[in-house]
């Protein structure tokens, strides 16, 4: 095998094809990236039987051939070489990467035991990239980062309609999100698909700025798939198996109770308050007609409060909300003002969720219809 | 390890240099039966077992001279019987032993703030802050045999090391009723000879991927090159092990040991294939447990189910929860589903246990938005609260209050 590549274009291909590999394989071929020369170009791609990426570029084939060498090594050499072509070739078992005054000589690992790659079949819709990586982000940060439940490790993607809906929690936060979805004239049933997060929030990034995304949602062999498309570039995961809780219902239908805050005022007064809480310690919020009190009490050795503007309807309002899982939410928002919530509960020994929205103005709800729900503590006098 | 009947036994009797032996590891020699020989003086000398009367009772404890007939603990009755027909069958005193516990404690705390209680009849001290008042670490070893013996009549064996892991080692050469000095500099060289089981951690199947290496000894372990014990035993415990057998365990004594694990086993007096009363069983014991997991303010994340089949084979499963717990019912769903997952539903099981471990202090206030455990949450609270003021008993689940009758027609499904 034998070509010439643009160095950047080559650079950032290998970047891509590597970076959803894991930091650790089990079985060290997976830590490869296979590289193909055909006739029409040069494919480059990764898997490691969980997720695979895939790209295609341009590069001059002087001879076509497939060789398999260590991801991140190459990934390293690629983003260092100096500004000149880029030329691979193998050499019986070594590969040859000549750039410039720079040789690399790398061992080539056996191609024949790569598994193959998982392969797309038809398109089941499209959505506009930049929305779909806010969105993924921004609901991505309910997601649980704990195995032992790994339904709620992924983000329900739900598509209906012209819809595509994003939902994740993990238990003490639900977030969720709808971005216009283009199904094209494929069937109109609604479809669901469990993602892994920290897979999608990396798909998130590296296929954000392409314009827009075709996602494929198969399901072959017994082994759901799905897979996102833009710019030459895929990348496809495994499904996560199993139901995903039934959260949408935790939302109140309507609320009359909210005050509205500066976003940005928020997140530094709790930052700044909860320097004196011990771990896992919660914040006392106070809601009046006055403003917002935050509180850090609990701790024996610091106290800590801070006044901040807050615009109330509704009746005053003392919670206790652990400041990581508020400051997730108001991250979240992205809007200069953000509008928090009070629902009620029937059960009197259990404070009822708090609901963070955008809000575009002041005096304006946020048409973003992004929605991040937190279970308050108990309040501990 | 040592042979458990003292035919091994090593202790220190020169001087030797132990000012950088600070940990102690002292041990009670066959607490329960010394304890029962305590009321039993005519029984000095002989042979004799500490178990609950009962066809398939296990032995709880037995005295030096039973064990020289190979009575080793958890070995049954029956078959301790055989290789000792001589012993004598104590019924066992569990308060006597409590109290005599916290009486031998007592003297460790007195001696010096940093005593580790592993079990009921052992604990680790460190003495290093007590040199200045009572000098050295062999000296006060020797402090706390003599008054262990003269303020309860009880013995004690001791090992005194610089780490943990080899006091306890040495504690366990110098049974019975011996002391066990093994100084920094010569730490290697009382280890190197010791088999690998002897390591903390080192069980049946370790010990059997460790020999297929060709390793028998602490001392082989220590010249295996660390890669090579990591690549068959994993990342951490190959480099567990490999410190163990250098000698290196960093582990402070450190006083305030919470406990590891709650739970509950129970011997049937024949063994019971039927799954409904295995469940019920379980239904008991993950109750009391859990009612002991809230008396503590704790809460647990790994619930395990062991098994123990009518050959002796024993199997544990255990499952980790999403949260930690402290509910019944939560436990027991845990446990059965272990149960159910195993496939052994008709197979004659001859003990059966329930254990909460990953313990950790119950976290007042934090909320979940849903909780499938609510409600069973808030009963238990209840039947907590009914049973401080009337009594443990009074109020309980309706399968456990006629647990002999098998179930007739309507009775309650299981779940």
């Amino acid at each position: 095998m034998r070509f010439q590549a643009n160095r950047d274009v080559f650079s950032e291909a290998v970047s891509f094809a590597v970076k959803l590999l894991p930091q650790r394989t089990t079985l060290p071929i997976l830590s490869g990236i296979l590289i193909e020369a055909t006739e029409t170009g040069l494919v480059l791609s990764s898997f490691d039987y969980e997720v695979s990426a895939q790209t295609e570029i341009a590069a001059d084939i002087e001879e076509p051939g497939k060789v398999l060498v260590s991801g991140r090594l190459l990934a390293e050499i690629a983003s260092k070489l100096p500004n000149a072509p880029v030329q691979f070739s193998t050499e019986e078992t070594k590969v040859v990467v000549r750039c410039g005054s720079a040789n690399f000589t790398l061992l080539s690992m056996p191609v024949e035991e790569y598994p193959s790659i998982p392969q797309i079949s038809g398109q089941s819709g499209v959505v506009p990239a930049e929305e779909f990586a806010t969105a993924v982000a921004q609901v991505g940060v309910a997601a649980s980062r704990d195995d032992v439940t790994p339904v709620i490790t992924g983000v329900q993607l739900e598509v209906s309609d012209n819809k595509l809906g994003l939902v994740a929690t993990d238990r003490y936060r639900v977030a969720v999100r709808e971005i216009d979805w283009d199904g094209g004239d494929s069937s109109s049933d609604p479809v669901t698909a469990l993602v892994p997060a920290r897979t999608l929030q990396e798909i998130g990034k590296v296929l954000g700025h392409s314009g827009t995304i075709a996602v494929s949602i198969m399901n072959k062999d017994d082994r759901e798939l799905i897979a996102f498309t833009a710019n030459k570039r895929t990348v496809t995961s495994l499904l996560i198996k199993g139901n995903f809780p039934p959260v949408r219902r935790l939302f109140p239908e309507t609320v009359n109770n909210y005050a509205v805050i500066n976003t940005n005022d928020l997140i530094e007064a709790t930052r700044r308050v909860s320097l004196v809480l011990e771990r896992e310690a919660a914040l006392r919020f106070t809601f009046t007609i006055d403003g917002l009190t935050l509180e850090a009490i609990g701790s024996e050795q610091a106290q800590a409060s801070e006044s901040i503007d807050a615009l109330l309807t509704g009746e005053d309002t003392v919670v206790s909300l652990k400041p990581q899982f508020l400051l997730d939410g108001l991250s979240a928002v992205r809007s200069e003002f953000v509008r928090v919530s009070f629902t009620k509960t029937e059960n009197p020994n259990k404070p009822g969720p708090v609901l963070i929205t955008s809000q575009s103005s002041k005096d304006q709800a946020g048409s973003d219809n992004y929605k991040y729900l937190l279970q308050p503590n108990l309040l501990l006098r | 390890m040592g042979r458990a009947d003292g035919s091994d036994r090593r202790v220190t009797t020169s001087a030797v240099d132990d000012s950088t032996a600070t940990i102690l590891h002292v041990d009670m020699d066959a607490f329960f039966a010394a304890v029962e020989l305590l009321d039993r003086p005519e029984l000095r000398g002989k042979p004799a077992i500490v178990a609950h009367a009962g066809g398939r009772s296990v032995v709880t404890s037995a005295t030096y001279e039973a064990r020289k007939f190979g009575v080793r603990s958890a070995m049954p009755v029956a078959q301790a019987l055989r290789l000792c027909p001589n012993a004598v069958l104590l019924e066992p005193h569990m308060e006597k032993y409590r109290d005599y516990s916290a009486r031998v404690m007592q003297i460790f705390a007195e001696v010096t703030p940093l005593v580790e209680p592993l079990s009921i009849d052992e604990a680790f001290l460190d003495v290093a802050g007590a040199r200045r008042l009572l000098g050295s670490p062999a000296r006060i070893a020797a402090l706390v045999r003599s008054r262990v013996s003269d303020e309860t009549g009880l013995t004690c064996s001791i090992g005194v090391a610089a780490t943990k892991f080899v006091a306890k080692l040495a504690s366990g050469s110098a049974k019975p009723d011996g002391l066990l000095v093994v100084p920094e500099n010569e730490t290697l060289a009382y280890l190197r000879p010791l088999p690998v089981g002897a390591l903390w951690g080192v069980g049946a199947s370790t010990q059997e991927s460790l020999a297929r290496l060709g390793l028998r000894t602490v001392g082989d372990l220590a010249d295996t090159p660390l890669p090579v014990l990591q690549k068959t035993l994993g990342e951490a415990s190959g480099r567990k092990l490999h410190d163990l057998a250098s000698g290196l365990d960093p582990r402070p004594v450190t006083p305030e040991s919470r406990e590891k694990s709650v739970g509950h086993e129970v011997t049937f007096e024949r063994d019971v294939a039927d799954a409904e009363t295995l469940r019920r069983e379980l239904l008991r014991m993950a109750a009391q447990t859990a009612a002991r997991l809230r008396g503590s303010g704790l809460v647990g994340r790994t619930v395990s189910l062991k098994l123990r089949f009518s050959d002796f084979r024993t199997v544990t499963r255990s499952r980790t929860l999403a949260e930690p717990t402290s509910v019944g019912r939560r436990i027991y769903e845990e446990v059965v589903a272990a149960y159910d997952a195993m496939g052994v539903e008709g197979v004659p099981i001859r003990l059966i246990g329930v254990r909460v471990e990953q313990l950790a202090v119950a976290e007042g206030g934090r909320l979940a938005l849903w909780d499938p455990d609510e409600e069973w949450r808030e009963a238990e609270r209840t039947i907590d609260e009914v049973s401080a003021r009337f009594g443990r008993g009074t109020i309980g689940p309706a399968s456990l209050v006629r647990p002999k009758t098998p179930p007739t027609e309507g009775a309650p499904a299981r779940r």
